[in-house]
């Protein structure tokens, strides 16, 4: 059997961070930067960070977060966020100065896979950000990066030209309205490029059914697919089991045994 | 002034009268890079039946003004990897351990509780007769005075080790059911375990919640679960482990003066990761404060 502290990768800190900038991007996205001790630079890309939003009254979970990227040298740490109820509209209230309590970093992130030559990563929405540093080492790791993303709108197409400039390659998009590339869903687009070339990898965040849907694609195709699931959570660091996934495996924590799944080992 | 803390919780010596509540620190590991388990009175585990249960679909929870929502429904590994992975790691520890025992029939409860005296880490049980997530057992036992006598009765026979019978807020008159199992053998009484609720995505017209309903714990429940403790200390003469929205030293103050010889901190530990240690802390400044030598002072002490 295995023996308790033998799984146990990194330690979870928890630290006072001082929100640098918060700013609006769009009517429903907002980027925080976040000053924070030793946080950043244990960030491992796919990882979440597990905010206490102050002011929140009644309302008494943190609220998770992915890392979207780092810059550790001014102990910095950005996340991306959408407005989706109480809490996120709450984030966009504060500004520079202000303190959230942070735990992090948490959870088993991307893996890049032994073999692995040529990536594509798909992110849907706010999806986009999650991917991010996994984009980065995999670029830095000589490994062939290509990246799909797909938004409602022009607009919301936030980390765009973050990835743009990573890869230096323009990034094919889909837009739901059409305002931008490709006027329908990021699975087309999917389609499209394991058409044009053969990956060996691919990494997908977004949506649950976008998630779905990709995975039916890239499944079928025989790609190793891993992707990254969003579960109400309570503790964040595996004790209470309100965020467990069905897996093949039986029943795992997305906090810490995820958020990042083989894509086939999850029972949808 | 050193302020002695050590309280005797029906026959367990806890050094402090802090414990985890039971389903919201598993065995404490998940929790050892923010607290050092051996500084509580007592780690209370999560809740454990004979081979395991996979527990309720997701969404399981629901944040609810000042609480939340839960259905976990007692997901557990079964007893076995109790004994052998989680006892033996709070003991390497030097934690004190209170093993949290479910079932979902009699039996199940007793050769949970057979089971568990082989082990020698344990250093007593708290019987869950009022987990509301279950279809069969759980809370099905606990509003039943016959139900709840024939539980504590049987598992009083198998065992010496101190027998805590963990109540629920969920019925018409808790005195009758803490009486009961006062009768049957019980050492002390914990309470309260979650109230039934319900939450609901008007948008959706769905319960946000994959079983519909689920137990209310957090501070709003506090001011509910003070009064079942006074209720129940005015009733029974064995001690009280009190809990509900427990969040900081004075919350704690509180139940021990409506009569809880020690307390547990459950969900505040989702807030803020090392609750437990600030409760102690907290009790202790209340203590030298106010000039309470003794912890043991306070229970009860409500004018
Ligand atoms: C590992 C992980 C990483 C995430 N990363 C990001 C990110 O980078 N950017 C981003 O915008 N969002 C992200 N989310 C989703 C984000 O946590 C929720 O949008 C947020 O908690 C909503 O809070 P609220 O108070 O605004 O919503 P409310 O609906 O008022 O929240 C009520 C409760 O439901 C929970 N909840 C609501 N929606 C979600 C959801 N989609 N996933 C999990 N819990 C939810 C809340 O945490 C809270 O407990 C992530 C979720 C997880 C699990
Ligand atoms: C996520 C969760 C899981 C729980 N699991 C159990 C359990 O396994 N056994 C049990 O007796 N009580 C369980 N409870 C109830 C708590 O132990 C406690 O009685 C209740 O939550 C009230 O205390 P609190 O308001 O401090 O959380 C659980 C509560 C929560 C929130
Ligand atoms: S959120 Fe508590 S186990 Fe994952």
């Amino acid at each position: 059997m295995e023996r308790l502290g033998d799984s146990k990768m990194t330690c979870v800190l928890e630290r006072k961070a001082q929100i640098k900038t918060n700013k609006h991007l769009t009517d429903h996205l907002y980027v925080m930067e976040l000053i924070v001790e030793d946080i950043p630079s244990l960030v491992l890309p796919g990882q979440f960070v597990h905010v206490q939003i102050p002011g929140m009254e009644g309302h008494i979970l943190r609220r998770p977060f992915s890392v979207y990227h780092t810059k550790q040298s001014e102990n910095k740490l950005t996340i991306l966020y959408q407005i989706v109820g109480f809490g996120t509209q709450k984030m966009t209230t504060l500004g520079a100065g202000d303190t959230v309590d942070v735990m992090g970093p948490i959870g088993h992130g991307w893996t890049i896979p032994a073999t692995c030559q040529s990536a594509l990563l798909v992110g849907g929405g706010v999806g986009a950000a999650p991917l991010y540093m996994h984009a980065q080492e995999l670029y830095k790791a000589d490994v062939s990066v290509d990246v799909v993303l797909g938004a409602q709108t022009e607009a919301a197409l936030v980390c765009k030209d973050r990835y743009e400039a990573l890869l230096g390659q323009s990034v094919p998009c889909s837009t739901d309205d059409g305002t931008y590339g490709y006027h329908g869903f990021c699975t087309d687009l999917v389609s499209k490029s394991l058409d044009k070339r053969s990956y060996d990898y691919v990494a997908c965040c977004g949506p649950e059914p976008m998630i779905k849907a990709v995975c039916a694609i890239t499944l079928d195709r025989g790609i190793p697919t891993f992707v990254s699931l969003e579960k109400r959570m309570a503790c964040g660091i595996g004790a209470c089991l309100s965020c467990v996934v069905e897996t093949t495996n039986g029943l795992k924590r997305s906090c810490v045994d995820g958020p990042v799944f083989n894509a086939s080992e999850v029972i949808w | 002034m050193a302020v002695n803390l050590e309280v005797n919780l029906g026959g367990l010596i806890m050094k402090n009268p802090v414990t985890c509540a039971s389903g919201t620190f598993a065995s404490g590991h998940e929790y050892a890079d923010f607290v050092d388990v051996a500084r509580l009175g007592a780690v209370t585990t999560k809740g454990v039946s004979l081979n395991g249960w996979t527990g309720n679909p997701t969404p399981r929870i629901a944040e609810t003004p000042s609480g939340m929502l839960n259905s976990i429904g007692l997901q557990n590994p079964g007893v076995q990897t109790l004994m052998e992975r989680d006892v033996p790691w709070l003991k390497e520890q030097n934690a004190t351990v209170i093993v949290n025992v479910s079932g979902h029939s009699l039996t199940e409860y007793v050769q949970v509780v057979e089971a568990l005296e082989t082990c020698d880490g344990v250093d007593a049980y708290e019987i869950n007769i009022s987990c509301p997530n279950v279809d069969s057992g759980g809370l099905t036992f606990g509003t039943d005075p016959e139900a709840v006598n024939a539980v504590v009765s049987e598992c009083r026979k198998r065992t010496k080790r101190p027998l805590i019978v963990k109540l629920t807020p969920n019925v018409t008159d808790i005195t009758v059911i803490a009486k009961t199992a006062e009768a049957a053998g019980a050492d002390a009484l914990s309470l309260i375990n979650t109230l039934l609720g319900m939450a609901i995505d008007p948008y959706k017209r769905t319960t946000i919640l994959a079983r519909k309903v689920g137990g209310l714990s957090g501070p709003a429940v506090k001011p509910v679960a003070l009064r079942l403790v006074w209720e129940t200390h005015n009733a029974v003469s064995i001690p009280l482990l009190g809990m509900g929205g427990i969040t900081n030293g004075l919350d704690a103050v509180e139940f021990m003066l409506a009569g809880a010889t020690a307390v547990a901190v459950g969900t505040a530990n989702f807030m803020n990761p090392h609750a437990t240690i600030d409760v102690i802390e907290g009790i202790t400044s209340y203590c030298e404060e106010q000039g309470v030598q003794d912890v043991n002072e306070l229970i009860g002490a409500l004018k």
